[in-house]
C-alpha cells in the first residue's frame, strides 16, 4: 500500500476537541478505510467484527482526543488504539465467525474468480498468522510505517518489529507456496 | 525448490499487495453518529456547547478543588464511612473506598503521586506511562496506562488487581509487571510478590504466594502463565533458573533471537526481549 492518508492538521484536531462533528467526520474519512481494513483482515474477514472495532477505535479517539499530545505522530496514536482494540476484542470474544458475513464477495468472470482466489488465499494465510505477526504485517502493509513508528505502536523495540515482520513474511511465503510459480 | 529468506519475504510482500484496501461501510459511521447523538463527546472539552454539561463539569471541579484544598490543609484524606472520587490532573480519576487514608504528595503535569497509608483505591488513568504513582509501605505502584485496584494495610501488605493496561510495582530495585487480568500481592520488607493471572490454577497461586515452590509452579503453568514464570526467572537461585527458562520455552516456543545464556545471566536486554515475545499472550 503506498497511498498515504491526508495529513491531519492541528486545526482539525483542535476542532475535534471542541466536539465539531464535521471536523471529526473529516478525520474519520482520512483513516476509516485503513482502520477498517486492518481490523477486517485481523478478524479473518469478519465484517461485523471489523465494523465494531472501527466504531470503538473512532469513539475512543474522539473521547480521548483531549489527551493527545502533539509530541507524538497522530497516526502512531491512532494505530495504537487499533492494535489495543483488536487485541482486546480477540480476548473478549469467542471465535464464532459468521461465515455469511465474511469475505469474499461473489465473483463472476473467470479472471475475477482467479483474482478472488488469490485474494482469499492471501487473506486466509494472513488470518492464520499468530496475532503478533498478523498485526505487524497488516500495519506495515496498510500504512507504510517505519520500524520506529511500529515499535511505538506495538510497545516493543524496532528490532522486535523487524524480526516479527521478517518471520511473518516468511510464514506467509510458506502458506502461499502454491502461487510461487505464478509470481515468478 | 525452497526460496531463500529474502526471496520468500519479497514473494510474501508481493502477495500481500493483492490484499485490497476495503472501504469502510457507511454503517460504521452511522453507528458512531448514533453514539455521538446519545451523548459521547470528547473529554476534556475546552468549549462547552451544552449548558447542562458545563454545569456538571463545573460542579465536579468545585468538589475536586474542595477535596484538594482540604487535603492541602490537613495533608491527608480520610474517607470515613463514604467513598470519594478525586481527579488526577486531566489524566484520570481515583475512587477512594470507605475507611481509606491517603495523602496527595505531588500534583504536577509531569508527576501525580499519592501515598496510600491504608485502605483501597480504584484508579482509572488514561495517560502516557509513568505519570501516576501510588506509594505504599511495601513499594510504589507505577501506572503504565491502566485501571487497577490497590489495597494496603498499615504495615504495607496488600494486593494489586489490574483490570486494564499494565501496572509496575517496584520496591528497592525489585519490580513486578502486572497486566490486565492479573494480580500481585505486596508485603512489607519484601515488596511485590510474583504476579499471576486471576484465572491461574490454585496450585500455581499457592506455589508463588506462600513459600516458593518452583517445581509446583512449573508443573501448574499454562502458556499464559509465562507471566509468572518470567518473573520467577528473576527471583530464583542460579540452579533453578535453567528449569524455569526451559519450561517457558516449552510453553511458548521462542525465536532464535532469544539468547538462553543471556537470559540465564539475567541480562536486562535479553529479559526484555523475552518479555516482548511472551507478553503477546498475557
Amino acid at each position: 500500500m503506498t497511498n498515504h492518508p491526508v495529513q491531519v492538521t492541528t486545526e482539525i484536531l483542535a476542532a475535534c476537541r471542541t466536539g465539531d462533528r464535521d471536523a471529526f467526520r473529516s478525520l474519520y474519512d482520512t483513516y476509516k478505510d485503513r482502520v477498517y481494513s486492518i481490523a477486517l483482515y485481523f478478524f479473518h474477514g469478519d465484517r461485523a467484527a471489523a465494523g465494531d472495532a472501527s466504531q470503538q477505535v473512532f469513539l475512543k479517539l474522539l473521547t480521548q482526543i483531549g489527551q493527545f499530545r502533539g509530541d507524538a505522530e497522530f497516526s502512531t496514536w491512532l494505530y495504537r488504539m487499533v492494535v489495543n482494540t483488536c487485541v482486546d476484542m480477540t480476548r473478549r470474544r469467542k471465535r464464532t465467525t459468521d461465515l455469511s458475513d465474511t469475505l469474499p464477495a461473489p465473483a463472476r468472470q473467470h479472471e475475477e474468480i482467479e483474482q478472488r482466489q488469490v485474494v482469499d488465499a492471501v487473506q486466509a494465510a494472513v488470518a492464520e498468522l499468530p496475532e503478533k505477526f498478523r498485526i505487524a504485517v497488516l500495519l506495515r502493509h496498510f500504512d507504510d510505517l517505519s520500524y520506529e513508528e511500529m515499535a511505538a505502536i506495538l510497545n516493543c523495540s524496532a528490532g522486535t518489529v523487524a524480526s516479527r515482520l521478517s518471520r511473518g513474511h516468511r510464514m506467509l511465503a510458506v502458506r502461499l507456496k502454491k502461487f510461487q510459480e505464478r509470481w515468478k | 525448490m525452497e526460496m531463500t529468506d529474502p526471496a520468500a519475504e519479497r514473494f510474501a510482500q508481493s502477495m500481500l499487495a493483492e490484499l485490497p484496501l476495503v472501504e469502510a461501510p457507511e454503517s460504521v459511521w452511522r453507528g458512531i453518529e448514533a453514539r455521538l447523538d446519545a451523548g459521547e463527546r470528547p473529554r476534556p472539552a475546552p468549549v462547552f456547547r451544552w449548558p447542562r454539561w458545563a454545569f456538571a463539569i463545573a460542579a465536579i471541579f468545585a468538589i475536586v478543588a474542595a477535596i484538594f484544598w482540604r487535603a492541602s490543609q490537613r495533608g491527608w484524606i480520610d474517607t470515613g464511612h463514604s467513598s470519594q472520587t478525586i481527579a488526577i490532573g486531566q489524566i484520570g480519576t481515583v475512587t477512594i473506598a470507605p475507611g481509606t487514608r491517603l495523602r496527595v504528595v505531588a500534583d504536577r503535569p509531569e508527576e501525580h503521586r499519592l501515598a496510600l497509608q491504608h485502605g483501597e483505591i480504584h484508579a482509572r488513568i488514561t495517560a502516557p506511562p509513568r505519570l501516576f504513582f501510588v506509594d505504599t509501605a511495601s513499594g510504589t505502584a507505577i501506572d503504565l496506562g491502566c485501571e487497577y485496584t490497590l489495597t494496603a494495610d498499615d504495615r504495607g501488605a496488600g494486593e494489586l488487581h489490574v483490570t486494564r493496561g499494565w501496572v509496575a510495582f517496584v520496591w528497592q530495585g525489585r519490580e513486578s509487571l502486572t497486566p490486565a487480568g492479573a494480580m500481585v500481592r505486596t508485603r512489607p520488607v519484601s515488596g511485590p510478590g510474583i504476579p499471576y493471572f486471576e484465572d491461574a490454577s490454585s496450585e500455581l497461586k499457592r506455589a508463588v504466594d506462600g513459600r516458593l515452590d518452583v517445581n509446583a509452579a512449573l508443573g501448574a503453568a499454562r502458556p499464559r502463565d509465562t507471566l509468572t514464570l518470567w518473573h520467577l526467572l528473576q527471583r530464583v537461585s542460579d540452579t533453578d533458573r535453567a528449569p524455569v527458562y526451559d519450561r517457558i520455552a516449552t510453553l511458548a516456543p521462542l525465536p532464535a533471537s532469544i539468547d538462553r545464556e543471556k537470559v540465564l545471566r539475567l541480562d536486562p536486554e535479553a529479559l526484555k526481549l523475552l518479555k516482548e515475545e511472551l507478553a503477546w499472550t498475557w
